[in-house]
């Protein structure tokens, strides 16, 4: 099966505030890879790396050692984002357009045929339900609205492989259950999903494969059902035990 | 080039979407129309103050408009996010910085233009003569001057931490040169050893925007400027523009952007 | 004490500090009130720092007449120190020297410089064929600044009633400096050769010329350089006057005041041999006239 993302020793090391201070070490020795077609959940406690190695992939961050790869490619080549689609935790885009005027302005960067482009705005804004306000500007939308067009432009080139940081936060549950289900319908798809979640729910629910990183180390990862197997345990306390939780074991064994 | 095109798409619609140009064109035009009502000695075919307030105030406006789009770009940008999800395409800085650019020195040009006619439909009503070559060759310089401001600022926002002081400098900076550039070499050539050198050095290095202040030129109805000239010129402007661009770029493909 | 009480006592404080420093500023705002009464903006807006400002708009005056040509500040060559060019003749002395005061552009020393001048104004020309009126706002701006600016007004005169044919805005003008300096002998001067050049009203011209020269001899014998010429350019024009009136005697009286003072007085010597002669001729005439007896 083909490789969708690949890290090789991946080795993030950023400097210290204050120069006497060693360097710090976001992430340390990583070896992570996800093929196609799988919905891959990279867990991990607040600080332990998930945002970091993102940022690798997505060539904000240049890595201090090792490599990273997006279909074969090199990360720090701009061509290896020509086939993924990227929602941000935090939606910011430019509040003086209009949903249908960011669309048209990624399609482009995307070199997507004038042709398709109408109809694939028209199709991602019934989708995410945006049909009504497509002509207003970003800036008088709700939350929630600029969630959904976040989830429009990581859609807008039909992406393979779909990178996704913490998709549900801050929706209601109306909202979880769309990005839910438009998280399976690309998978039936046989797209290919990445996504940093804490919702361990949802992930236990939705994700094949999981990665736990902590501290910058890759601690596990595996399918999600192996892992409940050899845990014997939910997805939520296989993580409190891999991070180092220990109450939370003493309390399940009592 | 496609995607270069685009995001200069995107920085036009921001620019045009703001009211800044709107504020600085009716605060040009009002205040030339009042001086234009004001009568000296019963005379009304008095023009040449007219024009040279009017194109002072395009040149302020101008510089304005300028270095206050070009030093709010990258940093927006990166204050706003916004340029997570444009990197996360399969765009380069390169191409950031040059569409930035073009978005930036187009909206220039078109504020220009509208500037310029606006200067032409008055002077043209107080002289009964419209001489395009030469407002044409006005309007072409100028704009060939701002893009290199534009280059300058866009150079300044990757190094300078926040837009204002970027664009305080950048302000202080082109002042400096229009007002003092071509006397550089004057007031070298009377300061001793080594502060001539220094100036000296100094005046073959910045970017001598005077040269392009051309207004002289339009207000006291002197002939055009030789085309080899504004050719010359022009490929000087391109070079320090690609040099600043450059520049520019050297150092935002270092800067680590954490999301 | 209850909170009513003490936010009652304070709101009194409060009060009474600022009846009490009203009390105190109100002189200070009766002479600022008196500024805005001035009816000027730019008076209001200036006030007397304004007069810094009159130079410039001078100077750009004569830019203008220059049509750009001008030397900055950095040039070697010091700008024109008056305005004398600004009226002269052709071909007369002060032409000359402001001619050679107006080649400041040397040789270009570098590159640089060189390519810069295509784009600099680098010819000596004046304004004319009525293109004159373009310096008239920035003269008008000067004597609004600067009212005791004499150079102001006889300039702009000079213009108006020369070249763009405007003698009634001269006069106004001319009137308007003498409101603001009424001991000024120069806007006098001007404006009796007003009268005398355009309006062929000679009395009047000479009734004026009088008076500049009662005002010279108030105020320029006990000044450190007294305006010599000022004075001779004043006999000089009566002389002119009365020997045209016929008058050779009075001519001849001013043009030897003239003489007495004046740097060069060979040649008004010689005018004044001249008109002598003249005189005689007439008394001989009129002595073999014969008698009615």
């Amino acid at each position: 099966m083909q490789t969708i993302i690949e890290t090789k020793n991946l080795r993030v090391e950023y400097k210290p505030q204050a120069s006497r201070e060693p360097r710090k070490v976001a992430v340390k020795d990583l070896n992570l890879k996800v093929c196609a077609g799988e919905v891959f959940g990279f867990l991990g406690p607040n600080g332990a790396g998930k945002t970091t190695t993102m940022n690798v992939l997505l060539g904000f961050v240049h890595a201090t050692a090792g490599a990273a790869y997006l279909f074969d490619v090199d990360v720090r080549e701009p061509i290896s984002r020509q086939r993924i689609g990227y929602l941000p935790e935090l939606t910011y885009y430019y509040k003086f357009l209009t949903a249908e005027e960011l669309l048209r302005f990624y399609a482009k960067i995307f070199k997507v045929p004038r042709d398709q482009v109408d109809r694939r705005i028209d199709q991602l804004m019934k989708l995410v339900e945006l049909d009504h306000a497509r002509k207003r500007p970003i800036k008088t939308y709700s939350k929630g609205m600029q969630q959904r067009v976040g989830l429009a432009q990581a859609l807008i080139n039909n992406p393979d492989l779909l990178i996704l940081d913490e998709p549900t936060s801050g929706l209601d549950p109306l909202g979880r259950m769309k990005v839910r289900e438009i998280i399976q319908r690309l998978k039936n798809e046989g797209k290919t999903v990445f996504f940093s979640s804490h919702e361990l729910g949802e992930v236990e629910t939705v994700c094949d494969r999981v990665a736990i990183i902590s501290q910058g180390e890759l601690k596990v990862a595996g399918r999600v059902s192996d892992l409940m197997k050899q845990y014997q345990a939910n997805l939520e306390m296989i993580f409190l035990k891999i991070i180092g939780y220990q109450p939370a074991l003493a309390m399940e064994a009592a | 080039m496609n995607t270069v095109f685009a995001l200069a798409t995107v920085v036009v619609k921001e620019l045009y979407r703001r009211k800044d140009f709107y504020v600085l064109f009716i605060l040009t035009a009002l205040v030339t129309v009042l001086m234009g009502s004001v009568s000296f000695f019963h005379d009304a075919k008095i023009a040449r103050y007219l024009k040279e307030i009017c194109l002072l105030l395009v040149w302020v406006s101008a510089l304005v408009i300028a270095i206050g789009a070009s030093a709010r770009q990258i940093p927006s940008e990166r204050e706003n996010r916004t340029i997570f999800p444009l990197l996360a395409k399969p765009v380069t800085r390169w191409q950031v910085v040059l569409g930035k650019f073009t978005g930036c020195w187009l909206a220039c040009g078109l504020a220009l233009l509208m500037f310029y006619v606006f200067f032409g439909v008055i002077s043209g009503s107080r002289t009964g003569h419209w001489p395009l070559a030469q407002y044409l060759q006005v309007l072409w310089l100028h704009w060939v001057m701002l893009g290199v401001v534009v280059a300058m600022v866009l150079c300044g926002s990757v190094i300078f931490a926040a837009p204002s002081s970027n664009a305080t400098i950048c302000f202080i900076v082109v002042t400096g040169i229009l007002l003092l550039g071509r006397h550089l070499n004057q007031v070298a050539l009377r300061e001793p050893e080594p502060l001539s050198s220094v100036l000296y050095a100094i005046y073959f290095l910045i970017p001598h925007l005077e040269w392009y202040d051309v207004r002289d030129f339009v207000i006291f109805d002197h002939a055009l400027i030789g085309w080899g000239s504004c050719a010359l010129a022009t490929l000087y402007a391109a070079a320090y523009t690609g040099l600043l661009l450059f520049a520019a770029w050297l150092v935002f493909r270092r800067k680590p952007l954490n999301l | 004490m209850s909170r009513t009480t003490t936010q009652v006592l304070v709101l009194v404080l409060l009060l009474s500090g600022t009846f009490g420093l009203a009390t105190l500023l109100q002189p200070r705002a009766e002479a600022w009130n008196r500024r805005g009464d001035s009816g000027s903006v730019i008076n209001v807006l200036l006030g007397d720092s304004r007069r810094l400002f009159a130079n410039q708009a001078f100077t750009e005056a004569d830019v203008y007449f220059h049509s750009g040509y001008y030397p900055s500040i950095f040039d070697q060559t010091e700008a024109p120190t008056n305005s004398h060019h600004m009226t002269a003749q052709e071909g007369s002395a002060e032409e000359e020297a402001h001619e050679k005061q107006m080649n400041f552009l040397s040789k270009p020393r570098d590159w640089v410089e060189r390519f810069g001048r295509h784009f600099e104004i680098t010819q000596h020309t004046h304004l004319e064929s009525g293109n004159e009126r373009e310096i008239l706002p920035w003269l008008e701006l000067s004597a609004e600044l600067d009212p005791q600016r004499i150079d102001t007004y006889t300039v702009a005169s000079f213009w108006l009633r020369n070249r763009l044919g405007k003698v009634a805005e001269a006069e106004a003008f001319l009137r308007e400096g003498m409101r603001n300096n009424p001991k000024s002998y120069e806007i006098l001067f001007e404006l009796g050769r007003l009268y005398n050049e355009n309006y062929q009203d000679h009395n009047r011209a000479r009734h004026v010329w009088e008076l500049a020269l009662r005002r010279w001899q108030e105020s320029e014998p006990q000044a450190k350089n007294p305006d010599l010429i000022g004075q001779e350019a004043i006999l000089i024009q009566l002389a002119r006057l009365e020997e045209k009136g016929g008058n050779l005697g009075q001519a001849i009286t001013y043009l030897e005041m003239a003489a007495r003072t004046s740097p060069s007085p060979a040649v008004l010597r010689q005018q004044i041999a001249e008109l002598k002669l003249k005189l005689a001729g007439s008394v001989t005439n009129l002595s073999k006239v014969p008698s009615a007896d």
